[in-house]
């Protein structure tokens, strides 16, 4: 029976979250300085995945609350990889942000998506899901006068509630006749045959493929990401797809889905894969090239859901991590980059010759561009390489192929931001020159220098998650 | 004792030296390009001692570098020198400083970027020859097309970023399949041995299927005609060869081709054996194909930067050649002709990026050079005589070899009821000598002999760059003239070849098909 102690240590990332969000208000009710929320943000932050690293070390598990929350293993990594994308992310926004509420609804979220990695019964992965989605829909207006983040926001929103409802509609089936709302039935019950249980395992899969942006749910995504401010969009792209592709992991595990089940997956991934890719190429803004790349990249991890031998959680894990800190590299190098143009709809010209007046940023910017492109060595070659190893070692040779030609597709665009990086243009130069360092540039430097270490831990350790998962 | 140092430095020194360059303050100084040289000229020296003491006997694992990196998936950081890359590695770090030595005349070679470049494409390349694992092989494969992709982009000519991409993504297609084939030989060594391996060792001992051994093959083949390039697969050389900076042009003539060569030696063959005999005619066709369809472009060729780019290409058909031939002194004279070309080829369009440092772009208008500057004239004759094959060079010596092995392995198999399909290839290829020379030769008419025209004065050769060439010259005459001992380093790694596929070439056999064929002397049974 657990103690109070156990609720106590077990959940205390959620707890120190949960501080924050109280804090944060307290201080802003007092009108306290807005400066003070960021770098508190940060504090609670690595606190949290401090404590993390300790229970991972310590191989610590404990079923809180039977059949709703369970800390195991994969809750304790994946709580880990969520607080420290967000750590990086938290950094980034320290630049954009002034206002406490910036961070509550990003401490909401965090702590939703938390939730969810410690999910065993439905109850606690629903309520995750919304807690992690919702404030989203929030971050995207706040701030912003333009209605075009209102039209952004509101497609994310009901997309978003569709996604939810459909789920619902899969997991009240199950429920029905199975009597439990226990994560692991469900997925014994619907792999087990019969309409219903199809019918469910299609709602499901469907409404995680939208929250996900995978093609031909995929509708909601360029717009909503296009009308966000960059490190909003960098935490769509990055923690809250995370989260979700996690969430969907908890909920299959390392089982085999159904061949047919496996072979729409198979299907719908090559076409997002494709889609994404071609779609992104005619890109000629920052963040709907984002958008587009990453249905290509949700693609490429719902590819992993074909697996049959067993690899797929720690490839998912290696995957996912790598591409939500690669994206919020990524962000935080253009948002470094192109200060003045993020202003007037981040176009992809401001990065024209940036390497000429900015080598580091623009060095790190080709890095994870080419990273995201899957051009060995970097990390994203490894994360794709770990995921298409075990689709085709369950046989699925050829949607592999046409993965890859679709992943050649992606290197066009991913190539040609390169390209814009080296392009010699006299007159950026001049404009470029008279930049002046505004000192909360040095917050974003800080996210990626501590962004591009886990980068390059990823990269020398290929293996981490698989060492890391191996005691389950 | 010195186990994996020398290889390890070999990695490490293009690494360190790049970090330094970096960090010297502002964009290009002078002690930048001193650092870089000193690094590259370090380079030359432990590749130079590892070709020397390197003595051929197939199982000398002394120089061996072996370090984890994906234990679960048989992903191991396994570098190494054996009979098949020791060439290369020579080549790989003897160029380097040549090409830097020569580049020394323009302002770029101080600037931090084209610096930096080169050293990572020194060490990719490195990599790339030295792997012995084959998801290494595959990373360092495409880590070598980032470096030569900026530097066409940055220090190119005109059309440079439509060259660039060209490059970048026509090289990358090849790869989609290549990625399919190597993960696949990765489960099949899962199916096989119960554990992951990308390990070349395991991979040789596997038996494979003959469905799996042609996509294998196919995969490869694909990638490396890309590389060479091969006909029909060279339609980005023009373009590339042309618009990349002088150095770039020698680079990829000089190294990144070899790496296609490189990668039907170590890739198609030992993992695709029963595959490669049968389509080795086939391959020949292509490569005599290459041949003369280089020879005929260049005798058109008014430019003399896609004039030698061409015949860049005829030359690389004699290696496919002399690769597929599969027979002792053609795959020998295949070998040499790797070095032989890269440095000849290095060295002509090194010359030609002397002269474009001098007169700037209208060095194409030269054409009294022999008058002009007489040193740099003869330099450059003696580029173009080892390209034409003249008797006491490099030249000579590969293409003979490649044509003799080739002509016997031809006689062999038509005497033996197969068809004529390899002796007529070889045949048609000694014609391309003929062309080799006829395009060469009126190069030579025409840059040096001609009648003075608007340029009438330029710089000669200094002892700078006359030091630059030595080492290339010494090469050439070195294999020219006493090929003999060099031939010994390989011999190992020659016999190991023609092992594996001799058994199902040549015998009249009735075709079997869906059998597994081991890569080895079993052939017959199963």
């Amino acid at each position: 029976m657990p103690m109070a102690t156990d609720f106590l240590y077990g959940l205390l990332p959620e707890h120190l979250l949960l501080t924050l969000i109280l804090v944060l208000m307290v201080l802003e009710i007092m009108r306290a300085d807005q400066g003070l929320a960021g770098p508190l943000f940060l504090l609670t932050l690595s606190l949290g995945c401090g404590v993390l690293v300790t229970q991972l070390s310590s191989g610590y598990t404990l079923t809180l609350i039977p059949g709703e929350i369970v800390i195991d293993r994969f809750a304790v990594l994946a709580k880990l990889v969520i607080l420290g994308c967000g750590t990086v992310l938290g950094f980034f926004s320290i630049t954009g942000s002034k206002c406490f509420k910036t961070w509550m609804l990003l401490a909401c979220s965090l702590f939703g998506g938390m939730v969810i990695m410690e999910s065993s019964g439905f109850i606690s992965l629903f309520i995750g899901i919304e807690m992690l989605s919702l404030p989203g829909f929030a971050l995207m207006l706040h701030g912003r006068g333009a209605s075009i983040a209102c039209e952004g926001a509101f497609k994310y929103l009901l997309m978003s509630s569709v996604a939810t409802a459909l789920m619902l509609f899969g997991i009240s089936l199950v429920y029905s006749h199975t009597g439990t709302l226990a994560v692991a039935d469900f997925v014994a019950a619907a792999w087990s045959g019969g309409a219903h249980n199809w019918a469910a395992g299609a709602l499901v899969l469907s409404g995680f493929f939208i929250k996900a942006a995978v093609f031909p749910f995929h509708a909601w995504a360029p717009d909503a990401y296009d009308s966000a401010k960059l490190p909003v969009t960098a935490f769509l792209a990055s923690v809250i797809k995370a989260a979700v592709v996690l969430a969907l992991v908890r909920i299959v595990g390392n089982t085999a889905l159904g061949s047919d089940a496996a072979l729409a997956v198979a299907l719908l991934s090559v076409g997002s894969i494709f889609y994404g890719n071609v779609a992104a190429i005619q890109q000629s803004t920052f963040k709907r090239l984002l958008a587009y790349s990453s249905i290509a990249h949700a693609g490429y991890m719902m590819f992993a859901l074909t697996d049959t031998t067993g690899g797929r959680v720690e490839s998912l894990f290696y995957y996912v991590a790598v591409y939500a800190v690669t994206s919020i590299i990524a962000c935080a190098c253009f948002s470094l980059l192109c200060r003045d143009a993020l202003h007037q709809g981040d176009p992809l010209s401001c990065l024209d010759g940036a390497y000429y007046t900015h080598p580091v940023p623009s060095t790190i910017l080709a890095v994870t561009v080419l990273s995201l492109a899957g051009i060995p060595p970097f990390p994203g070659f490894l994360a794709k390489f770990l995921i298409f190893k075990s689709v085709i070692a369950s046989g699925y040779l050829v949607p592999a192929v046409l993965a890859f030609a679709g992943s050649f597709l992606g290197v066009v665009y991913y190539l040609g931001i390169v390209f814009r990086l080296f392009k010699p243009t006299p007159a950026s130069e001049i404009a470029r020159a008279a930049l002046i360092q505004q000192q909360s540039q040095n917050w974003t430097w800080g996210g990626v220098v501590i962004g591009s270490l886990a980068l390059a831990i990823f990269m020398l350790f290929p293996d981490l998650f698989h060492r890391l998962l191996a005691v389950v | 004792m010195f186990d994996g140092a020398a290889i390890l430095l070999l990695c490490l020194i293009p690494a360190v030296i790049s970090l330094l360059v970096s960090l010297v303050p502002g964009k290009d100084s002078e002690s930048q390009r001193m650092i870089s040289l000193a690094g590259m000229l370090a380079l030359a020296a432990i590749s130079g001692w590892l070709f020397l003491s390197y003595d051929g006997s197939v199982n000398a694992s002394r120089h061996d570098l072996n370090i984890a990196w994906i234990p679960y998936m048989g992903v191991n950081f396994h570098l190494g020198l054996d009979g098949l890359n020791v060439y290369l590695v020579l080549l790989t770090g003897l160029l380097f400083p040549v090409v830097l030595i020569c580049a020394w005349g323009s302002p770029r070679s101080r600037e931090k970027l084209y610096l930096n470049l080169l050293l990572i494409l020194q060490a990719s390349l490195f990599g790339t020859f030295l792997s012995q694992n084959l998801m290494l092989f595959f990373a360092f494969w495409e880590l070598v097309l980032i470096p030569m992709f900026v530097l066409i982009l940055v220090y190119g000519g005109e059309k440079r970023r439509e060259a660039a991409n060209t490059f970048f993504l026509y090289t990358l297609v090849g790869s989609v399949l290549l990625l399919a084939a190597v993960i696949l030989l990765g489960v099949e060594s899962l199916r096989q041995t119960g554990s992951w391996s990308f390990e070349f060792s395991t991979l040789y001992a596997l038996q494979l299927d003959y469905g799996v051994q042609l996509f294998v093959f196919l995969s490869v083949l694909l990638a490396c005609a890309i590389k060479c390039p091969l006909f029909p697969f060279h339609s980005w050389l023009p373009l590339a060869y042309g618009e990349a900076p002088a150095s770039g042009t020698a680079l990829m003539a000089g190294a990144l081709s070899k790496m296609g060569a490189f990668g039907l030696l170590k890739l198609a063959i030992p993992l695709a054996p029963a595959v490669s005999s049968d389509a080795a005619p086939f391959v020949i066709l292509l490569a005599v194909i290459s041949i003369l369809y280089g020879a005929v472009l260049a005798l058109r060729q008014e430019d003399f930067k896609k004039l030698i780019a061409y015949s860049s290409l005829s030359h690389m058909g004699y290696i496919v050649l002399g690769v597929f031939s599969f027979q002792q002194a053609a795959v020998h004279g295949a070998l040499f002709q790797m070095l032989s070309h890269g440095a000849a080829v290095v060295g002509l369009f090194l010359v030609l990026s002397l002269l474009e440092q001098r007169v700037g772009a209208s060095y194409q208008g030269l054409t009294a050079l022999s008058t002009l500057a007489p040193r740099l004239a003869v330099t450059l004759m003696l580029f173009i005589l080892t390209s034409v094959a003249l008797p006491l060079t490099s030249g000579f010596t590969s293409e003979f070899l490649i044509l003799f092995g080739g002509f016997q392995q031809g006689l062999v198999a038509w005497q033996a009821g197969l068809s004529p399909l390899t002796l007529i290839a070889v045949l048609l290829a000694s014609t391309g000598m003929v062309l080799g020379a006829g395009y060469m030769l009126r190069f030579a008419r025409v840059i040096l002999y001609g009648k003075t025209g608007n340029i009438s004065t330029l710089d000669d050769l200094n002892p700078r760059e006359a030091l630059a060439f030595l080492p290339l010259l010494l090469l050439i005459l070195w294999i020219g003239i006493y090929p003999a001992p060099i031939m010994g380093k390989v011999q190992g790694a020659v016999d190991q070849l023609n092992a594996q596929v001799a058994p199902s070439s040549l015998l009249p056999q009735p075709k079997i098909t869906n059998t597994s064929v081991n890569g080895g002397a079993n052939a017959n049974g199963h």
